[in-house]
């Protein structure tokens, strides 16, 4: 339980003025970005973390992290006063939280979206708390085929649990790691893929592309859908919240479930979209109001919105301790530790635990801020959403360009952008999975070099994947998780089978 | 008007074409074996052939589905359209922006973009335009010193 000590030493870290300051303008952009269609949490922290490089690590971080958290909140609002997605994470938040708000209780649904997302945040950050050190300890013994392994174990899970085709899946990724590798090569020098451009010499930004591709990219698919809000006017009763408080503990099951699932798909790298859409979905499965489950039942909030809140804060969890981020908005986040000269990974935890333990205490802070914050702002950021999209669309798209500019004060960049903005539309369109591009990018280079070494190891020979326990564990596990989709097919096949088998032996 | 076949067709043709690409940039730094190891090219070769593999499953799984996905549309005209006038204004930001700066880039693309696609009044756009760019002025020149691209106008005025 050294835990403990450690997690008061981070609140000591954490808690002054300026990064309570912090948490609220990070909260409340956060939400902003979370209400806005074309903008959302990957891309928001890529706008902002340009204007951080200058700041201490910790301030940065807790800027960033509490954008996130206004972001899911910002995202659940949309879903419930507009019937649209703020974030996709939140599009199963839209089956029963529109359907209450429709019936006349907007702050019901409302209350019991934020206070349920607090409860599945708080959960995340407990786990993070309780198990953090340990991965972190526990993968101190890794050398570079362990680490190759976890990412592969990573980019496995996304081709077999993804929910989208396998092979669109590792296009995606291919697409992620090729990008990553353009420019300097970190371990010969030499310069690779630049195919006679200068302007690629530096790389590709992943920042630029996460800004193209969640941020344009949605733009574009906003204007093709034609867009128009129809919203339910929200005005938050202070006694309604109250009631809605008192309510809540009769879900504990759902609350409790829900948080496991979300805490599950976080660690594992699923992320919240797929962590809200399979607690959904167990909901409907199992919960004894499931016949009402659509129709704005509490329930069908409940489930999604803790599992995407404790989803988004575990994945927070193997970007520190393992280096591997459990979403794309981490994926970015450990994109900007690196930038700020960091080295997320188990060796964190030793080089800097006032960065490490000041992180984990903020989060817990920062979600009672968030909370807080979005109850009391929810009328003020839903008027926001009835300035016609005609007027704040030029807006937004201004907004990425001079993000994606602000990168590295590269005129090319915007170009870049552009493309990445095409890319994202037609991917998103034909249902190719983002996410994996953005963390292929992310940790492209440190996978290939924990490959390259494991290959200078072995002297070229892959059988060091399996060579001790753990490493032979973790490909194995790969391997399995690639799979998955087969495997199950099979065993549901056998299953038919031997029941048919069995049926005939009856007749 | 565009079918889903033929989007996932063209797609998939698009993702192989970068997946072709990649395989040729790596073939230029070598796949093999040197002294220090893996040669640069070895990994982004690998990935290219990844890609270019999973491109060629899409067209397959694309073609076996073909009944269902021909019928299903992708875009029709009216859509197409939409997007095509703002894509072509954001293009037209981009090529700008390089020209006379971000900030006069910003003012005329909110402006037309505002008039034209939005069907409002053009001092409409024209107000949502420069109160824009002063905003972000304010806030990145002023407010976070970081200095976005400018040109041959604001060196006229004496804004650098």
């Amino acid at each position: 339980m050294e835990n403990i000590p450690s997690l008061i030493y981070g609140f000591g870290v954490a808690v002054s003025g300026y990064h309570i300051g912090l948490m609220i303008i990070g909260v409340l952009l956060g939400i902003l970005v979370g209400v806005l269609p074309g903008l959302g949490a990957p891309n928001g922290v890529s706008l902002l973390l340009p204007l951080t490089f200058s700041m201490d690590p910790v301030a940065a971080i807790i800027l960033l992290t509490s954008m996130y958290w206004g972001a899911l909140f910002g995202g659940s609002t949309t879903s419930i006063l507009f019937n649209i997605p703020g974030e996709p994470s939140s599009v199963a938040t839209t089956f029963d939280g529109y359907p209450l708000a429709h019936k006349g209780q907007p702050t019901q649904a409302l209350s019991f979206a934020f206070l349920s997302a607090g409860f599945g945040a708080l959960v995340g950050v407990i786990v993070i708390t309780l198990l953090s050190g340990w991965v972190a300890r526990f993968a101190l013994k890794f050398s570079s085929p362990e680490f190759f392994a976890v990412y592969l174990l990573a980019f496995c899970s996304f081709v077999g649990l993804g929910g989208s085709s396998p092979f669109k899946s590792m296009v995606s990724i291919g697409f992620g790691f090729s990008f990553a590798a353009v420019g300097m090569d970190s371990v010969s020098g030499s310069l690779r893929l630049t195919y006679g451009f200068d302007e690629l010499l530096g790389g590709i930004s992943f920042l630029v592309a996460v800004i193209g591709l969640f941020g344009l990219g949605e733009l574009i698919m906003t204007i093709e859908e034609g867009f128009e809000l129809k919203g339910i006017r929200a005005r938050i009763s202070v006694r309604d919240v109250l009631k809605t408080v008192v309510a809540m503990p009769r879900y504990w099951v759902a609350l409790l479930r829900s948080a496991a699932v979300g805490c599950w798909m976080g660690i594992t790298p699923g992320g919240p979209t797929a962590a809200s859409f399979m607690s959904y979905g167990l909901a409907k499965r199992f919960s004894k109001n499931r016949d009402k489950l659509g129709t704005g039942e509490p329930e069908g909030i409940i489930s999604p919105e803790t599992a995407d809140h404790s989803a988004g804060t575990c994945a927070m969890l193997p970007m520190i301790a393992l280096g591997v981020p459990g979403s794309a908005t981490a994926a970015v986040m450990m994109g900007g530790l690196m930038i700020w000269g960091l080295n997320p990974g188990p060796m964190l935890f030793v080089e800097r635990p006032d960065f490490v333990w000041g992180l984990i205490a903020s989060m817990y802070l920062g979600n009672v801020v968030a909370v807080v914050l979005v109850l009391a702002t929810v009328p003020l950021f839903a008027s926001i959403l009835r300035i016609p999209f005609a007027i704040i669309g030029p807006i937004i798209v201004v907004t990425c360009f001079i993000g994606a500019y602000t990168v590295g004060n590269k005129g090319f960049d915007l170009s870049l952008a552009l493309a990445f903005g095409v890319i994202g539309y037609v991917f998103k369109k034909l249902d190719y999975p983002i996410a994996p591009l953005v963390l292929a990018m992310v940790i492209g280079d440190k996978a290939e070099d924990a490959f390259r070494q494991s290959m200078i190891m072995s002297g070229g020979n892959l059988s060091i994947f399996w060579s001790n326990g753990l490493v032979a564990t973790l490909t194995g596990g790969a391997l399995i998780l690639a799979f998955w989709p087969l495997i199950t097919a099979g065993i549901s096949r056998v299953a038919t089978v031997i029941r048919g088998a069995s049926d005939r032996e009856v007749a | 008007m565009i079918s889903r076949f033929n989007a996932e067709l063209a797609t998939a043709a698009a993702t192989a074409a970068v997946g072709a690409v990649t395989v040729f940039g790596a073939l230029e730094y070598g796949i093999g074996w040197d002294m220090a190891g893996p040669e640069p090219g070895a990994f982004p070769f690998y990935i290219g052939i990844m890609v270019m593999l999973a491109s060629g499953a899409t067209a397959v799984k694309t073609v076996a589905n073909r009944p269902v996905l021909a019928s299903r549309e992708f875009l029709d005209r009216h859509r197409l359209g939409r997007i095509g006038v703002f894509f072509g204004l954001m293009t037209g930001f981009v090529v700008l922006s390089m020209l006379i700066g971000l900030y006069v880039a910003t003012v005329v693309y909110v402006t037309a973009a505002v008039w034209w696609q939005g069907g409002y009044k053009p001092w409409i756009g024209a107000a949502c335009g420069v109160s824009a760019a002063l905003f972000f002025y304010v806030v990145l020149e002023k407010g976070f010193q970081v200095p976005l691209l400018k040109g041959p106008l604001e060196a006229a005025f004496g804004i650098y």
